[in-house]
């Protein structure tokens, strides 16, 4: 059997239950009346926010924002490649493994992300990007891709990796927050930068 | 310190915070470190304890060890202790103003405010959140104003303003009404003014002057500033809520309009509601909405050639990025006066100019504030302003400190202050 399939389960079945712990915190009710359309702000953060033009942070990073687009696409490639062979994918792949080696050595030199850091960060940037650079390297590592995978897939739950979970709830909420004070989205006429 | 901390009262406090959007938030950071730059203490002073992704470690730590089951297994985080409390503080009272900045920039969408709010509270449960922020508070409860201006001593500042008013207009019948039952709107300001800055509330009332306004003061429930929106304690900012809402019971308001303060604004408007559990049955509205809506219906009629100095404007991030009030304040402007200039970069990117959060009440941390003000100071003079407007007391206070401490030479005058310079009015025609 493919050891991904079992690990898939756990770390569906880890975040999901980890989701379900945070819904149970619950949401408080609001008596403010909204200024703006909580809904339009929740669509503007998965989209327009989300832009390399929308965040100082990207303009002043943005090889650092490319090598994150990158390194996401590349291990959603590997993930497409334990079960389907392609040399697209592949070359993708080995984009997001690359793009890892960047993020990695950008995380040892510079002092205030190596102070930030610790092991986790350092494991789980590991994994992901082995997991990419055996995909890529397909077909000659076809026997350890697998395993690649599910060792990804069980880390994932345990360590910051599950952000690929809460990033959705975090971007909704922060969404909710600014479109209901009627700061997201920016109207255009607002969108000056000197 | 260290042998009189309750700890689990702490616990309980941050807990008792915690809701499905901060279990999201987290849970969520990345420690991709690109919030850094985004945050002003950073920008002034490089180091790792003012990157805004470490001060969230810290509460995130203690999140997952007593909220998570790995945690719990002792696996992960760390435990809230006399250490963690420490540097708890540190952080998001001594190194946050609770701007917000880093939540736009954060490439995940951690709104960090509200999670070092939650932190903040444990704190302020501790018994840890700094004394003379708590004291701010404290005479807000005893005294009805957080400068425990008695009842007689305000009283008598608006009778005196009034008179000023009368001079100034020639107008004898120009009122600042006090406790006028049943008045259109209750206008609340912010103990500063009457204290510090009578001219800017005697601006404000100006302004309502020329509108022909049906407006009062209120002798009790009138300042509208809350500092429990800094120390996090929501049963304490929910009493100085109440304060408001009786008088516009008391008085049978329509409107409850706050003067120009960020942190009032957002109290007022956005967080008083939730911390009371029930909708206003009246309308919260900012002055600076108030007077555009006087400009847009040729209610006022101002004339920019009275203000011919470079003005820009700074953006109050409680009332402009947690505030949605943005774009008033810059029609008002456009009308009066005739060179304005934008900060770069302004509107919800702008940077705090330092004294949000409470930060100008906690006298510990200073010499940050002031450092961290340095973002501020650059902006203003990248834009070459002679005058720099700012919607709120607070703000008005740190950037007069600003304007010493980087030799900016530039006037710092509210908006209210720029429309009653450019008022055009009519002779005045009542009798004494």
């Amino acid at each position: 059997m493919n050891p991904a399939l079992p690990a898939g389960l756990w770390c569906g079945l880890l975040l999901g239950a980890q989701l379900l712990r945070a819904r149970a915190l619950g949401r408080r009710p609001l008596f403010a009346p909204a200024a703006g359309d909580p809904a339009a702000g929740v669509r503007y953060a998965f989209t327009g926010a989300m832009l390399p033009w929308a965040k100082e942070s990207v303009r002043l990073n943005p090889g650092s924002y490319a090598a994150g687009i990158a390194y996401h696409l590349g291990i959603a490639a590997a993930f497409a490649l334990v079960f389907v062979p392609s040399r697209a994918l592949a070359a993708l792949a080995l984009l997001g493994a690359l793009a890892g080696c960047s993020l990695l050595a950008k995380r040892i030199v510079m002092p205030h992300l190596r102070g930030l850091s610790n092991a986790d960060d350092f494991v789980s940037n590991a994994l992901a990007t082995a997991f990419a650079g055996i995909a890529a390297a397909g077909p000659a590592t076809s026997r350890i891709l697998p395993w690649a995978c599910a060792a990804l897939l069980v880390y994932i739950p345990l360590g910051k990796i599950r952000h690929c979970a809460f990033f959705f709830l975090s971007r909704y909420h922060l969404g909710a927050f600014f479109g209901r004070r009627g700061t997201f989205p920016p109207a255009a006429q607002e969108r000056l930068h000197g | 310190m260290v042998e009189t901390i309750d700890l689990e009262k702490g616990l309980q406090a941050f807990r008792a915070r915690l809701g499905e959007a901060d279990a999201a938030h987290l849970n969520a950071c990345v420690h991709c470190g690109l919030c850094a730059q985004s945050c002003h203490y950073y920008r002034m002073d490089p180091q790792l304890e003012n990157v805004p992704a470490r001060k969230l470690d810290l509460v995130a730590q203690v999140f997952r060890r007593h909220f998570t089951v790995l945690g719990r297994l002792g696996l992960q985080g760390a435990a809230l202790d006399d250490a963690m409390a420490k540097a708890w503080l540190d952080a998001v009272y001594g190194r946050c103003s609770l701007c917000g900045r880093c939540s736009l920039n954060c490439t995940v969408g951690i709104n960090l405010p509200r999670v070092f709010k939650a932190a903040r509270a444990a704190l302020t449960a501790m018994g840890l959140a700094p004394a003379d922020l708590q004291a701010t508070v404290d005479n807000s409860l005893r005294h009805g104003n957080n400068m425990a201006i008695t009842r007689e001593d305000w009283v008598e500042t608006v009778d005196w303003l009034q008179d000023e008013l009368r001079a100034e207009t020639g107008d004898p019948l120009a009122e600042m009404p006090m406790d006028r039952h049943g008045a259109k709107i209750l206008f609340t300001v912010n103990p500063r003014e009457p204290k510090f800055f009578p001219l800017s509330l005697q601006a404000s009332a100006k302004v309502f002057w020329a509108a022909g306004e049906d407006w009062t003061l209120a002798s009790e429930g009138w300042d509208l500033t809350n500092y429990g929106l800094f120390n996090c304690n929501d049963k304490e900012a929910g009493t100085i809520t109440q304060s408001l809402v009786d008088a516009m019971e008391r008085l049978g308001c329509e409107t409850l309009v706050i003067g120009e303060c960020g942190h009032g604004f957002a109290s007022a408007r956005w967080e008083g509601p939730e911390w009371l559990q029930a909708a206003y049955p009246f309308k919260v509205r900012s002055f600076l909405e108030v007077m555009d809506e006087y400009l847009e219906q040729g209610r006022i009629r101002v004339d920019p050639g009275m203000n011919t100095k470079a003005v820009t404007l700074h953006d109050p991030c409680n009332l402009v990025r947690h505030g949605g009030v943005t774009e008033p304040q810059r029609r008002i402007l456009a009308k009066t006066v005739s060179c304005f200039r934008e900060m770069t970069p302004n509107r919800a990117e702008n940077f705090c100019c330092g004294g949000g959060g409470g930060q100008l009440a906690m006298g510990a941390y200073k010499e940050r504030r002031m450092r961290s003000g340095g973002m501020k100071a650059q902006q203003i003079r990248d834009s070459g302003a002679k005058v720099v407007v700012a919607p709120c007391h607070n703000c008005i206070d740190q950037l007069s400190e600003l304007n010493k401490e980087y030799k900016l030479n530039v006037q710092i005058k509210t908006v209210a202050e720029m429309v009653a310079d450019a008022l055009v009015t009519e002779p005045p025609t009542g009798e004494p």
